[in-house]
C-alpha cells in the first residue's frame, strides 16, 4: 500500500466508523427488533418473554387499518401539496426572474424566511393560528361569516399541507430561480426579437429549460412526504384534532414504540415505509429519466442540434437550449447511461 | 507524502472517532461512595424537588439526585420506558396509577412486595393500594390520592344566582345558565387529549372496566354506567354546554383567564394547579364535590402518583425506604405543598392534617379544601382497577375524542370512540398472548 492509498484509507476511517455505528447499525438493529415480540402469560403481570415471531409484526403491521390509512393519508398529501408547491415556487421564480434587480433580492430573503424557522416552531405557531377561541385568523374569519375548522376531519389535511408549503415553497423558489439564472440570455433575447411576449418567453423557452430541476424537486417532495412527522405529530399533541396519533405512517411507529411500547411492530412499520420509500425513489428515478429526455439529444455536442421544433428558438449552432436539455445547474446530476 | 504524517493523521483520526464516541455515550450511573447510597428518581409532580430537598436535608446514609422528566403522557412514560429497555432508568420514578399495570406488564418495574409491610399498608387509603397490587403482588408506594373534584368561579356563579350543582342533572341545568348568563362563557371543558378525566367520570358512574377472572380479562365498556356517562357528555359537546380545549393548553388557560371557563372538573391535585396557573384570580374561586347521578358522594379517581422502583436499580431496599418517606413523612408532604403550587391529597392518612395546615387556602377565600378531599376520597369506588395496556387503551381514545370533539361538531360519537378503545385494547392484549373473556 503506497503512502496515498493510506492516507485515503485513514482519513474515510472516521467516516466510515460513524457512518456503521449510527447508520448501518441501527438499520441494522430495527430489522432484527422487527422479528420479535413481546408475550406475555397469566394477567400480564409476570413480566414479558421476547419470541421470535418471523414476519409476524410485518403481517400484524399490514393488516391494520390506521397503518394502511397512513399511506392514504401520503396520497392525498402529495396529492393536494406536490401541484400547489411546484406551480407556487415556479410561480414565484418566474415572477422574481422577470423582475427588477432590487426587488429581487428582497423577495428572495422574504419567501425564504419562512424555511429558516425549525419546522417544530412552524407547527407551533400554526397550532396556535388553527386554534379556535385562541387565534385572532379564526376569530376574523367567524366575524366574517365564514366559520372555518382547521382541525376537523375534512380540515386537518389542508392544514398540514399549509404548514408545508408555508415552510417548503421560499426554498424551491430559490431553487427554481437558481435554475432560472443559468439559461442562456441571449436565447430569450432571441425568443424576444422574434416577438414572444413575457408568457409565451415562460412558458416556451424557461420552463421547458429548468425541466430537470422541477423533475428533482418533486422528486425529493414525494421522497420527503412520506417522513411526514413533525407538523402532524405537533398537531394531534397540541390541539386535540383530528390527525391522529397514528396519521402517517411514521407517527404510527413512533406511537407504537412510545405510547404501546411494542418495539418490534414500531421495528417492523419502519422497515416497511423504508421499503415503499426505497421503491418509489427508484420507480421515480427510471421514470424521472426517461422524461428528461423526451426524444432529443442526451449527448450535447456529439451531434448537431435538432432541428428547431418551435419558431421561437433560432437554430444558434451547440449553443441551442434544445440541444442541451439538462443544462439547468441542477444539484441533482440527470439520470447517467441511458442512452 | 512522508511516514511522520500519515502517522499524525492515523492518530488524529483515531482520535477524532474515539471523541465522537465518547461523546455518544456519556452519561451513566454514579455509584455513592462507601456506605452512602445515591438513587437517582424522575418525577414530575409539583412540589417534589423541595420534598427531596428535604430528604437529603435530613439523611446521611442516603442521597437522592432528583430530575425534573415531562410529565407522563407529555413524554415523560416514554423517556422510562426507552431508559429502562436502554438499561440506564434511575432508580425510581413517578407513576400515576392508570399507567403502573403497563409498567408492570413490561417488566419495567420491580416486585417490592417484601417490603411493603401490614404495617404501611394500614398507613394508606385502601383504594391506593388496591391500585398498586397486581396479581397478588406489590409494585409501587402509593403517594396521593386523587379524589374529584369540581372548581368554581364563586364570583360568577354568585353574581348570576346560579346554583351549585349537586347531581349531573342539576350540572347541565347550570351550564345552561351559564351559557344564559354569558353567551362566551361554559361551565367547563372536554378534554379530548386527556381520556382519564373521561374515564373518571365512568368510575364514579359505577362502572368496571377492566376485570379479571382466572387468568383471563374482562373488558365491559357496554355497561349501563358508561353508556350514561358517553351519552350525558355527547349532549353537552352537541348543545355547547361545554367547551373543548387540549388539557392545561395555551387555549384553555386563556379561557379561564379571560373569564370564558369559569368552572373545571378536575382533581385534588387541580387546587394547586389553579392556583399556580391563574395568581389573578385568588379569592374568587371555590371546591365543591363534584356532582354525581343520584346526589350521594360518588368519585372516580383522576390520576394520582405513586413512586415505584425501576428494574435497573441496584438499590431496591433504599429506594423503598425512600418511597415510603415521600410518602408517610409528614417533612415529605411539609415541604411539598409548602411550595405553593402542590395541593397533594397524601395517600396516607395521617399526613392529610399536615398537608391540610401547610396548604394556603386564601387562594380559594379560606375554604377548607381538604376537608372536601377527606369527603371525595372516602367515597371513591374501590372496585376499578387498571388493565394492562392502558397506553393502547388511552391513545385510541385520544385519537377517537380528538376526532369526535372537533370545534365544528366534529364526527363520530363518544360512544363509538369508547368501542373502539375497548377493540384495540382487547387486540392489543390478545397480541401479547393473554386470555380476554367473552368477545
Amino acid at each position: 500500500m503506497n503512502a496515498k492509498a493510506r492516507a485515503v484509507t485513514v482519513l474515510l476511517t472516521p467516516f466510515f466508523a460513524l457512518f456503521a455505528v449510527v447508520m448501518v447499525l441501527p438499520v441494522g438493529y430495527a430489522v432484527w427488533l422487527s422479528l420479535f415480540t413481546e408475550q406475555q402469560s397469566g394477567l400480564g403481570f409476570g413480566g414479558t418473554h421476547t419470541v421470535f415471531s418471523g414476519l409476524g409484526n410485518y403481517a400484524a403491521a399490514l393488516g391494520d387499518h390506521a397503518f394502511r390509512d397512513g399511506f392514504l393519508v401520503l396520497l392525498g398529501y402529495c396529492a393536494l401539496y406536490l401541484p400547489l408547491l411546484l406551480a407556487g415556487a415556479l410561480t414565484l421564480a418566474l415572477l422574481l426572474d422577470s423582475a427588477l434587480a432590487r426587488a429581487r433580492r428582497v423577495f428572495q430573503l422574504a419567501l425564504f424566511l419562512p424555511h429558516a424557522v425549525p419546522g417544530i416552531i412552524a407547527a407551533l405557531i400554526w397550532v396556535y393560528l388553527y386554534t379556535p377561541q385562541l387565534s385572532p385568523v379564526v376569530a376574523a374569519l367567524e366575524s366574517g361569516g365564514a366559520g372555518v375548522d382547521f382541525l376537523s376531519p375534512a380540515g386537518a389535511l389542508p392544514s398540514v399541507v399549509n404548514i408545508a408549503l408555508w415552510e417548503w415553497l421560499g426554498y424551491n423558489m430559490v431553487i427554481f430561480y437558481a435554475a432560472l439564472q443559468a439559461v442562456d440570455r441571449s436565447v430569450i433575447e432571441a425568443a424576444t426579437v422574434d416577438g414572444a411576449g413575457a408568457w409565451r418567453v415562460a412558458t416556451g423557452i424557461k420552463i421547458p429549460l429548468i425541466r430537470s430541476s422541477l423533475v428533482m424537486v418533486a422528486l425529493f417532495t414525494v421522497i420527503g412526504s412520506l417522513q411526514l412527522f413533525t407538523e402532524p405529530l405537533i398537531l394531534n399533541q397540541g390541539s386535540g384534532s383530528a390527525v391522529t396519533s397514528s396519521w402517517t405512517p411514521n407517527m404510527y411507529a413512533y406511537t407504537a414504540a412510545f405510547a404501546r411500547n411494542d418495539y418490534g411492530l414500531a421495528a417492523a412499520s419502519s422497515v416497511l415505509l423504508a421499503l415503499v420509500a426505497a421503491l418509489l425513489s427508484f420507480a421515480v428515478t427510471r421514470l424521472s429519466g426517461r422524461s428528461a429526455r423526451p426524444g432529443r439529444s442526451p449527448r450535447p455536442g456529439r451531434r448537431l442540434p435538432a432541428a428547431p421544433r418551435t419558431p421561437l428558438t433560432h437554430p444558434v449552432p451547440s449553443r441551442t437550449p434544445l440541444a442541451h436539455p439538462d443544462a439547468s445547474p441542477a444539484p441533482l446530476a440527470h439520470p447517467k447511461g441511458r442512452p | 507524502m512522508s511516514p511522520s504524517w500519515s502517522r499524525t493523521t492515523l492518530a488524529l483520526a483515531g482520535g477524532l472517532t474515539a471523541l465522537a464516541l465518547l461523546t455518544a455515550c456519556g452519561g451513566g450511573g454514579a455509584a455513592g461512595s462507601e456506605g452512602t447510597v445515591t438513587l437517582t428518581y424522575w418525577g414530575w409532580t409539583k412540589g417534589t424537588r423541595q420534598a427531596v430537598d428535604a430528604f437529603n436535608a435530613t439523611h446521611r446514609d442516603t442521597k437522592v439526585r432528583f430530575e425534573e422528566i415531562p410529565s407522563g403522557t407529555a413524554g415523560g412514560y416514554a423517556k422510562i420506558s426507552n431508559a429502562v429497555k436502554a438499561g440506564n432508568a434511575p432508580d425510581l420514578v413517578s407513576v400515576e396509577y392508570p399507567t403502573l399495570p403497563e409498567f408492570v406488564s413490561q417488566g419495567a418495574v420491580k416486585d417490592i412486595t417484601p417490603y411493603v409491610t401490614p404495617e404501611l399498608k394500614r398507613k394508606l387509603l385502601p383504594q391506593a393500594v388496591r391500585l398498586t397490587t397486581l396479581g397478588g403482588r406489590n409494585w409501587a408506594v402509593p403517594f396521593d390520592a386523587a379524589p374529584q373534584v369540581f372548581y368554581y368561579r364563586k364570583d360568577f356563579f354568585t353574581r348570576h344566582r346560579i346554583e351549585v350543582p349537586r347531581t349531573w342533572d342539576a350540572f347541565r341545568s347550570a351550564a345552561a345558565a351559564v351559557k344564559k348568563a354569558d353567551p362566551r362563557a361554559r361551565i367547563g371543558t372536554f378534554f379530548p387529549d386527556d381520556p382519564t378525566t373521561f374515564e373518571a367520570m365512568v368510575w364514579q358512574a359505577g362502572a368496571h372496566w377492566f376485570a379479571t377472572q382466572g387468568d383471563s380479562w374482562k373488558l365491559d365498556t357496554t355497561d349501563p354506567a358508561t353508556r350514561k356517562v358517553t351519552d350525558y357528555w355527547q349532549g353537552l359537546l352537541k348543545d355547547g354546554l361545554v367547551h373543548t380545549h387540549v388539557s392545561f393548553s395555551p387555549g384553555w388557560t386563556n379561557s379561564l383567564k379571560s373569564g370564558a371557563t369559569v368552572g373545571y372538573l378536575g382533581a385534588s391535585w387541580g387546587a394547586g394547579v389553579l392556583k399556580g396557573t391563574l395568581p389573578d384570580q385568588s379569592g374568587k374561586w371555590a371546591a365543591a364535590p363534584v356532582p354525581s347521578w343520584d346526589g350521594r358522594p360518588a368519585s372516580g379517581m383522576l390520576g394520582g402518583s405513586t413512586t415505584a422502583v425501576t428494574k435497573s436499580s441496584r438499590h431496591t431496599e433504599a429506594a423503598v425506604r425512600f418511597a415510603t418517606w415521600m410518602s408517610t413523612s409528614a417533612d415529605a408532604v411539609r415541604a411539598r405543598v409548602a411550595s405553593g403550587e402542590s395541593s397533594a391529597y397524601p395517600a396516607a392518612a395521617a399526613l392529610r392534617p399536615v398537608a391540610r395546615r401547610a396548604f394556603d387556602t386564601r387562594y380559594y377565600g379560606g375554604q377548607d379544601v381538604y376537608a372536601l378531599f377527606d369527603a371525595a376520597a372516602a367515597s371513591v369506588d374501590g372496585k376499578w382497577g387498571w388493565g394492562p395496556a392502558t397506553g393502547t387503551t388511552n391513545t385510541t381514545l385520544k385519537d377517537e375524542f380528538g376526532k369526535v370533539a372537533g370545534a365544528g361538531g366534529g364526527t363520530g360519537s363518544l360512544a363509538a370512540a369508547v368501542r373502539a378503545g375497548s377493540d384495540a385494547t382487547v387486540r392489543e392484549l390478545r397480541k401479547r398472548g393473554l386470555k380476554v373473556m367473552g368477545r
